[in-house]
């Protein structure tokens, strides 16, 4: 998940403070340290993730765009300057544009609003854009919450009783409300010195910036893994089963299916890679065979894993996570149904590897995919007589078709209570009838007025022959001889 | 959505009294004449449907789009009211679809225009409606069972929509009331009852449907509260075309749908197949189809609010928005993965339209199995081209898939070979490719046996485990998986059970490596990085057959067969065929006797491979220690030769004297047995060769070289 980190540069970051040591520290050292201690955090365990810099007072400027080196932002950090006041709602817009020019609006993305707890005056404050909350127009909307879903995390160089003399914690609080209530508000305890900024950095780290470490299982083949992104919990259904769910650490690989749906990344790191890994095998017979191994991430929840290369000759095991639940993907069933394909009489997949269980089909066909009749339109009704028509002039040669359409026909119309085009349908069969040319078949003739009349009895509603399971069969002719 | 909300339940109420045997008025042409035969014919007079006719027909294309994009859990119970009320389904799943419902339907027939209207009202209908809400659905029940002492969290909400002919506003408000009081009667009933449940939420949307050319009587109304169990709103819509819109616009707002049309679809002869008798319409003309599916389809578009971008347009007087996606005419290489955020069900707006049926043909048929993809591209008026959205087909069923257009999080990942063991070169990766295809799954039918009670998933991951007790995973950490030889046994070894002739099948295979070394056929064990030549020919073999009986351990506890399998091992190993050959090598061969036997005083069989798996890992430990790489050509293969230096220094001497006797096999096996039942001393679970190290930690930190002993202490 990227972090956007937002650096409050206002004056009041330069209060010195008070320290009983020789150096004299500004607040904004003492943030600056717990940044420092973020970015190295990261660097050693979130290499993957991207990161950037935004700083602000009255106005904003994205000092370093979403990166993964750590380095850029760490001198970013060491060359801030001091700028005028604090205004909250402006740099709170500019993460708005930087995350959705990046990333568009669905990527989960977490902010960390480092400042002092002093938040700005008059216009621009904080208090001030809280107060017109609702009194805006459409187009300066206050940017919370974010269009893409947010984690904030605000980190006061300030301890709390200091925040708690003004109004600045409840404004604060107000602030992550709004931000979607996802996220947390870490103040400083005890003095403002470089061991309490580290404490609350700490706190921060533990809380949102732990590596995910897990086991992959694949019977008794393992390997340690670390996923990036963190998987988050998950809530399904707040009303039946409150309680998010949680990637289970223990993962357990159920092998192969045939699948898609990229969204996270399993990478191994650390320590040099001499001692085989159960992970490296995987993957490299995963590319080879062209194959998606299902993982079980918890009860009822499934991802799965596969090779996945960018455009140049790097691959790596990724990790999909589906939706929660016992059947995330339609198209293979159940997962908890499906089994060993030694089990089956032969192997569904053929010995030469040229058919597949898969897709599963389901029990009941979707309208597009069975020629359902639907006369809301005249144009539907119309090409459904105009086809009998085209049929019947065809007759005996299209006998068959025919009587399919004129079935399908006698169907809906039955169904709907449609009884008045039954009667002109066999109207309309028997003028076809007097039509025929004299060159015509002489069953043509048979047939159509054997129709019209089986129509117009249907047309009455006489039960015998408006059975809607039954149809209208051929008339049995024979001009053979 | 939440899973019972009130789009759980709807009961669908039809007005099926003789004043819905009225026309609508609206009139349907259907005998199209062709120039060429308008002479001298008369045309057939149009046919106009009936109030019940357009009702019934909305209200199945209502349940056709529910049913396509909702397959579950989603439900309709059909109600037609006249002198009494008609259920014609219930709320199980297999009573939901739209034959059924039609086939029912074609049973009630229309309305008896002389029937007495007097006796008739659509209030049967309602009050019947309100009772089936109180009914339990599968899975309400499933739920409740399966909550136990949380079975109040499965809430009871549903929506009745009632199409009728109303007289006035004064008539609507009171069905209301009389919905509100059937309500209440309906909770206290349901109250006392194990079989039905209170209702919390009902919605009750009602439609008047008049015919063209008259005044509404009714007027409509938006949502509002009628009590804090009952909301009510009235549409009051012309039958035929608008009621259809209408029906159309609330299936969307209830089920949370919006629409996509495809433009630009192009009229190419392959998509020409599904409809060859109307090849007047062979135009090159694109055509454009609407598509409806689930909202978070549009998620993006919805967030950062260029749903007008994307070419939204308002139809139909504003009142429905659809986004407009651009084809993509599609590439041949469909096998890609595409970096898909979500996969939504379709229904098309118009499902037997000539567009409509050539864009699902082209999806379903395709080439079979994994069926046709298109991509969706935004029309933007720049001309950066973005593919948002993707059209496929599995098994029979359309998704639109939703695509990643923005900067992937993913992007420029690292090398896996960067990673640990990302330098090891001789996995066994075609093994492993093999291995996955004997462990790939199938579907299992639900009503197929159910061995032990688990599920197949189940017994899949059992067969793992069964599969991988003894895996190598590389090359050179095995002699047995690189030869053909052992394949018979090693295949047939993993199996839960064995046949008879399945363990022949295993003697023969052991009786033919015997064979082998009887022959001194050469073993494909690595001579590669060994200093030398290698291990020589009969210390290869020792390797084999220790390898192989490690394997074979691992499953002998399976069955009596697999055991059988085991003991002819270690018979057949013990006999070596040269005397003399025997005599010199007894203190070797004393080792690897007395492995099997150290390894059987400790607990059950797993255990024993996992610490012979332990010491190899320590083994090899050492290896790195010393600086070997594996790869290189010029190093020696330590795996080979160490195991039997380490074993051999602390060799147990009252033990190394000729080769075994019966008697001997026998105690061991009881000894085996015995010790089962005791605990193991500590001292001697982490022994090697019986022997203990004390004081293990004064070694480690003098910094000597660390082996099982000094490992298992830490």
């Amino acid at each position: 998940m990227p972090t956007v980190v937002v650096m409050d540069v206002s004056l009041s970051m330069t209060r010195p403070v008070s320290l009983e040591s020789s150096e004299e520290f500004q607040r904004k050292n003492l943030a600056v340290h717990g940044l420092t201690m973020l970015f190295e955090h990261m660097a050693a365990n979130y290499r993957l993730e991207f990161t950037s810099l935004v700083a602000f007072s009255s106005l904003w400027e994205l000092l370093v765009p979403f990166t993964r080196d750590y380095n850029t932002l760490q001198e970013a950090l060491s060359n801030l300057e001091d700028y005028d006041k604090t205004c909250i709602e402006s740099a709170l817009n500019g993460v708005s544009n930087v995350v959705q020019q990046e990333w568009g609006s669905s990527c989960p993305c977490q902010v960390v609003l480092v400042t002092d707890g002093s938040l700005g005056i008059g216009k621009g404050s904080l208090r001030h854009s809280l107060q017109t909350l609702k009194q805006r127009a459409d187009d300066k909307k206050f940017p919370l919450p974010f269009p893409f879903p947010t984690k904030m995390f605000i980190m006061c160089v300030a301890n709390s009783e200091e925040l708690q003399t003004t109004d600045a914690m409840d404004n604060l609080e107000e602030l992550l409300r709004l931000s979607g209530g996802d996220g947390q508000i870490f103040t400083m305890e005890g003095q403002l010195c470089l061991k309490s900024v580290q404490a609350m950095f700490g706190r921060l780290i533990d809380q949102a910036y732990s590596p995910f470490h897990a086991v992959l299982h694949c019977g008794n083949l393992s390997s340690d893994v670390q996923v990036f992104p963190r998987p988050e919990p998950v809530v399904v259904d707040d009303e039946v089963d409150p309680m998010p769910r949680v990637v289970n650490t223990e993962a357990e690989d159920v092998s192969t299916g045939a699948a898609e749906e990229p969204e996270e990344e399993v990478s191994a790191s650390q320590m040099a890679g001499k001692s085989p890994n159960f992970c490296v095998l995987l993957h490299g017979s995963l590319k080879v065979e062209g194959m998606v191994a299902l993982v079980q991430l918890g009860p009822d929840w499934y991802g799965m894993l596969y090779s996945q290369a960018d455009s140049k000759k790097k691959s790596n095991l990724m990790m999909s996570l589906f939706e929660p639940g016992p059947e995330p993907l339609p198209w293979l069933g159940k997962v908890a149904h499906l089994g060993p394909i030694s089990e089956a009489a032969e192997n569904p997949y053929g010995e030469d590897d040229s058919k597949s269980p898969f897709p599963v089909q389901p029990s009941i066909k979707r309208s597009y995919a069975q020629n359902v009749t639907v006369w809301i339109k005249a144009s539907g009704l119309q090409t459904d007589v105009q086809k009998i028509l085209r049929n019947a002039r065809k007759l005996p040669e299209k006998t068959q078709t025919f009587y399919k359409e004129l079935n399908r026909l006698r169907k809906a119309a039955l169904a709907f209570g449609f009884r008045e085009l039954l009667k002109g349908v066999g109207d309309l069969l028997e003028r076809e009838c007097t039509l025929l040319p004299d060159s015509a078949h002489p069953d043509a003739a048979f047939q159509l007025s054997h129709a019209a009349k089986q129509l117009r009895l249907a047309s009455a509603g006489d039960s015998q022959y408006a059975a809607f399971d039954q149809n209208i069969a051929p008339m049995h002719t024979d001009f053979s001889s | 959505m939440k899973m019972f909300s009130v789009a759980h339940k709807t009961a669908f109420v039809v007005d099926h009294c003789p004043y819905m045997a009225e026309s609508s008025r609206q009139q349907v042409e259907c005998d199209v004449l062709t120039k060429s035969r308008a002479q001298g014919v008369i045309p057939l007079a149009p046919v106009s449907k009936s109030l019940w006719t357009c009702a019934v027909e909305c209200s199945m294309e209502y349940c056709r789009i529910l049913y396509d994009v909702y397959p579950l859990n989603k439900l309709i119970n059909y109600i037609v009211s006249d002198s009494e009320f008609h259920i014609l389904n219930t709320w199980r799943q297999e009573d939901q679809s739209t034959h059924e419902l039609m086939s029912a339907l074609a049973a009630v027939g229309p309305p008896n225009p002389r029937e007495d209207p007097e006796c008739c009202s659509v209030l049967h209908g309602l009050v019947a409606a309100v009772e089936s809400l109180c009914k339990l659905t599968e899975l309400q029940h499933e739920q409740r069972t399966v909550l136990m002492d949380t079975a109040e969290r499965v809430a009871n909400r549903g929506r009745i929509i009632c199409l009728t002919n109303a007289k006035s506003d004064t008539h609507v408000r009171m069905l209301e009331d009389c919905i509100q009081e059937t309500l209440m009667d309906q909770n206290k009933l349901a109250a006392g009852s194990d079989r039905l449940m209170a209702i919390q939420q009902c919605e009750l949307v009602l439609v008047h449907i008049f015919p063209m050319g008259e005044d509404a009587l009714v007027s409509d109304r938006p949502k509002k509260e009628i009590s804090p169990l009952l909301t009510s709103e009235v549409h009051s819509v012309r039958a035929g075309r608008h009621l259809a819109t209408k029906l159309n616009i609330l299936v969307q707002q209830h089920f949370d749908l919006a629409s996509t049309t495809i433009t630009n679809i192009p009229m190419k002869p392959t998509l020409n197949v599904c409809e060859q008798e109307e090849q007047h319409a062979n135009t090159s003309a694109n055509y454009d189809v609407e598509l409806l599916h689930h909202r978070d389809a549009h998620l993006e578009f919805f967030k950062s609010g260029d749903l007008h971008m994307a070419g939204s347009t308002s139809r139909d007087s504003g009142l429905k928005e659809t986004v407009t996606l651009k084809w993509c005419t599609p590439r041949t290489n469909s096998v890609e993965l595409h970096y898909c955020t979500g996969a939504y069900r379709i229904s098309p707006t118009d499902v037997n339209s000539r567009p409509s049926s050539c864009l699902t043909n082209f999806l379903l048929n395709g080439t079979q199995a994994p069926g046709r993809s298109v991509l969706l591209e935004q029309p933007r008026k720049s001309g950066s081209k973005v593919i948002s959205h993707m059209l496929s087909s599995h098994g029979g069923e359309i998704f639109l898939h939703v695509l990643n257009s923005t900067r992937s999080t993913l992007e420029d990942p690292p090398s896996i070979s960067e990673g640990c063991g990302g330098r090891v070169t001789d996995y066994r990766i075609t093994d492993f490719g093999e291995f996955m295809r004997e462990n790939r799954l199938t579907p299992v039918a639900e009503t197929a046996p159910n061995p032990g009670g688990r599920f197949p998933a189940d017994r899949a991951k059992a067969q793992l485990e069964r599969y991988t007790r003894y895996w190598p995973m590389i090359i050179s950490q095995t002699t047995i998986f690189n030869m053909q030889a052992v394949v018979p046994l090693a295949n047939l070894i993993v199996k839960e059970a064995l046949s008879e002739e399945d363990v022949l099948t295993c003697q023969k295979t052991v009786y033919n490596l015997v064979d082998m070394e009887r022959k001194n056929d050469p073993l494909p064990i690595s001579t590669v990085g060994s200093r030398g030549k290698g291990p020589k020919r009969d210390e290869q073999y020792r390797i084999m057959w220790n390898e192989l009986e490690t394997l074979v351990k691992t499953h002998a506890a399976g069955s009596e067969r697999h055991q059988r399998v085991l003991d002819c091992i270690v018979a057949c190993r013990s006999k070596p065929p040269e005397e003399e050959e025997r005599k010199k090598r007894g203190r070797k061969r004393e080792d690897r006797e007395e492995r099997p036997d150290k390894n059987g005083t400790k607990e059950p069989e797993d255990r024993a491979w996992q610490d012979s798996e332990r010491l190899k890992g320590a083994l090899e430990k050492e290896e790195q220690e010393s600086e070997v790489i594996k790869d290189s050509p010029d190093s020696p293969e330590p795996l080979n030769k160490k195991p039997r230096l380490a074993i051999e220094e602390v060799q147990p001497s009252e033990k190394a004297k000729g080769p075994v006797s019966l008697l001997a096999l026998w105690t061991n096996r009881i000894t085996v047995a015995n010790s089962r039942k005791h605990q193991e001393f500590a001292g001697r679970t982490s022994s090697v060769n019986n022997k203990a190290e004390l004081y293990q930690h004064l070694k480690d930190d003098n910094g000597m070289d660390v082996h099982e002993n000094g490992k298992a202490s830490r």
